[in-house]
């Protein structure tokens, strides 16, 4: 039986602990998803006023948009090299190489790697700049003069090469942790009894180590697909896309469709796709978590 | 008898000489790993010791002669210091050994370095119009705000989204750990959903949406904006804490007559000041390091943050004195780093709804 008062109690808790959460998320994650969906049907410009409804954006997106087609070609190149390089291919071997050395060691390089993930992106990519600064004032083309090379211009001729290196100095470390720890996990009895068994070192990753890491490898990879699809802080502070649209991947695009050329419309409707594709990859990811400890029953409802 | 002992004989040498084998082999690997990944760490060393150095010593015109011998003193040191790493076991001798490195390369830095170092790359800390004076009066777009206006503002917005993000999330956690409601499920689900979802995405509804309630252009749409991006994660975080948590404890405060809330106060919410600490390092390391959202939502320069304040004078001043503009890098880079060194043990003890292993 339920007295009137200690129901009012229960909605005032609710209301109180839930409510402030409840509105922020939906307030901008549920509206602006909708409000996406109805700008990419209008003709929203620079003035962001609305004067009709149209799918001439969409029109545009499927075929009269020639731009857009390179474009999702840069997206794929640069996902595709820097995921597999640096996200997952150098994470896993620094995670690899220092779990191999004593503890103080290990974190002391790992420290190091961590430091772009640190530091404030504006300041890294700052760093990168100066790196690859074309005059003989670059800290690269100083290195290539003192070897006797040519200099170097990354940033006009391998824009590319430049943007995936700044991305994956940073990528590498989220990968590092996650593998770090997993490593760390194996018991140590398996490595010892492959030890004795004669296994190399080769031997021992390629057959322990690696199957016992690779619910870690394929979260780390979808994870770091996702992010690396939808985010373009670096790429918009190094190189901003340039030069022409060399390197202009999808996100970025989108983004300057909207507020550099001011066709708000245009990049809500083509933002569509990156939101698909992120809420596909996003459920994706629901296999890595543990559901049952997740939706546990509480064990004490007491109002 | 004879060829007993000779036999036993040569089997010790044989262990012998096996041992010293391993142990070569051991140390020559562990070298190899200690080289390859002081090599690979360079590229990421090398560029940070010249924000250093140049923030520390650079004077008009670029020069790299700081670095270098800065590296000159740091490398070898480095290589050393491994190789004393590999070369001895016993404890105590080892740390001494360190000592004795550190300061031979403090004195080796102070003798070759320390001619060069001076304090006037930091002026704009006291020269409130720093900007404007090296570009000339009639610099475009007005005034520079001073760099205090912006590190109040970077301030302001990291803690007040710190805070928010703090108690929300943990009125939020400790909801959802403990009480069931219809709907719970599906709520959890959900969140797990937003907490995968790119939030980038979203970016020009949700400056459209700014801009209809009226809080474009001010710190305060900012913040509500990155306190919600943060909830799904911190509301994981402290739902996790709060799992951990043993109910008894509540019960036995309930039992002893404390309402629900009190129980909460009182005995729960102490419980979880690590996951409560995690969280607000995180939140404030956020708001600290944001760039596009406070560029995209953001215009007046007297909004600027330290992000915007550091990205427009690069822009405007890196021919005239780049040195300075590496001294206010080197003032915006060093917050973050201490506080994630010092708070490092509380970062990693987060955990979201428990990765399967």
């Amino acid at each position: 039986m339920r007295f009137p008062s200690s129901n009012r109690r229960i909605w005032l808790d609710r209301v109180l602990f839930l409510g402030p959460a409840t509105l922020l998320l939906v307030l901008f994650f549920v509206v602006p998803v909708v409000v996406d969906i109805g700008i990419a049907f209008t003709d929203m410009g620079r003035d962001l006023r609305v004067t009709g409804f149209t799918t001439e954006n969409v029109q545009r997106m499927f075929g009269g948009d020639r731009r857009l087609t390179s474009v999702m070609l840069t997206t794929l190149i640069y996902v595709s090299c820097t995921l597999v390089i640096f996200n997952v291919g150098y994470g896993l071997l620094l995670a690899l190489l220092t779990t191999a050395l004593p503890d103080r060691s290990g974190s002391f390089f790992r420290a190091i790697w961590f430091l772009p993930r640190m530091s404030p992106s504006v300041v890294y990519a700052l760093l990168w700049s100066w790196v690859v600064a074309p005059t003989d004032y670059g800290l690269l083309n100083q290195v290539l003069l003192a070897i006797g090379l040519p200099l170097a211009d990354l940033k006009s001729n391998f824009p590319m090469v430049l943007v995936v290196l700044a991305n994956g100095f940073i990528g590498a470390s989220f990968g590092m942790i996650i593998f770090t720890s997993a490593i760390r996990a194996i018991p140590q009895h398996l490595f010892y009894a492959a030890q004795v068994d004669g296994a190399g070192p080769l031997a021992i990753i390629r057959h322990i180590t690696l199957p016992a890491i690779r619910w870690q490898l394929s979260f780390v990879t979808i994870y770091q697909a996702l992010a690396l699809l939808v985010s373009f802080e670096y790429i918009w502070l190094i190189t901003n896309g340039g030069p022409f649209f060399d390197t202009t991947v999808y996100a970025l695009y989108v983004y300057r469709r909207a507020f550099d050329n001011g066709q708000y419309a245009y990049g809500a409707a083509l933002s569509l796709g990156l939101v698909l594709v992120g809420t596909i990859l996003a459920l994706a990811l629901w296999r890595f978590f543990d559901m049952r400890a997740l939706l546990q029953r509480p064990r004490i409802e007491v109002g | 008898m004879d060829t007993a002992i000779a036999l036993h004989g040569s089997e010790g040498a044989r262990w012998e000489q096996l041992a010293t084998r391993a142990r070569v082999r051991r140390r020559a690997t562990t070298g190899l790993l200690y080289g390859f990944l002081v090599l690979g760490s360079l590229p990421i060393v090398i560029p940070y010791l010249w924000l250093f150095t140049v923030a520390l010593s650079g004077r008009a015109g670029a020069s790299t002669v700081v670095l270098w011998r800065s590296l000159a003193v740091l490398l070898p040191a480095l290589l050393i210091w491994s190789m004393l790493r590999v070369g001895i076991d016993e404890e105590r001798r080892l740390r001494r050994c360190e000592v004795v490195l550190l300061s031979a390369t403090l004195i080796a830095l102070a003798f070759l370095i320390g001619p060069y170092l001076h304090t006037g790359n930091w002026r704009f800390l006291w020269n409130a119009n720093i900007a404007d004076q090296l570009k000339g009066s009639a610099g475009v777009g007005g005034t520079y705000p001073s760099v205090w206006a912006a590190f109040g503002n970077s301030l302001f917005l990291a803690g007040t989204q710190m805070a928010l993000v703090v108690i929300i999330s943990t009125l939020a956690g400790y909801y959802l750990s403990r009480f069931d409601f219809r709907g719970r499920g599906g709520y959890l689900k959900g969140l797990l959903v937003l907490h995968a979802f790119p939030a980038m995405t979203l970016i020009i509804p949700i400056f459209l949406l700014l801009h209809w309630i009226g809080l474009l252009d001010t710190l305060t749409g900012v913040i509500l904006v990155i306190v919600a991006l943060e909830l799904p994660f911190a509301v994981f975080v402290m739902k996790g804490f709060f799992d951990a948590v043993p109910w008894d404890i509540e019960m036995s405060a309930m039992t002893d007559g404390a309402s629900r809330r009190q129980a909460f106060f009182m005995v729960v919410l102490p419980q979880v000041k690590v996951g409560m600490l995690a969280v607000a390092v995180f939140a404030f390391l956020r708001g600290w390091e944001e760039y596009v959202f406070v560029r995209t939502l953001l215009f007046q320069k007297s909004n600027w943050t330290m992000s915007l304040y550091l990205f427009w004078m690069s822009e405007d001043m890196m021919g005239t004195d780049y040195a300075m503009v590496s001294a206010i890098g080197v003032f915006y880079v060093l917050p973050s780093i201490v506080l994630y060194a010092v708070c490092q043990k509380y970062l990693t003890q987060m955990s979201v709804g428990g990765i399967k292993g």
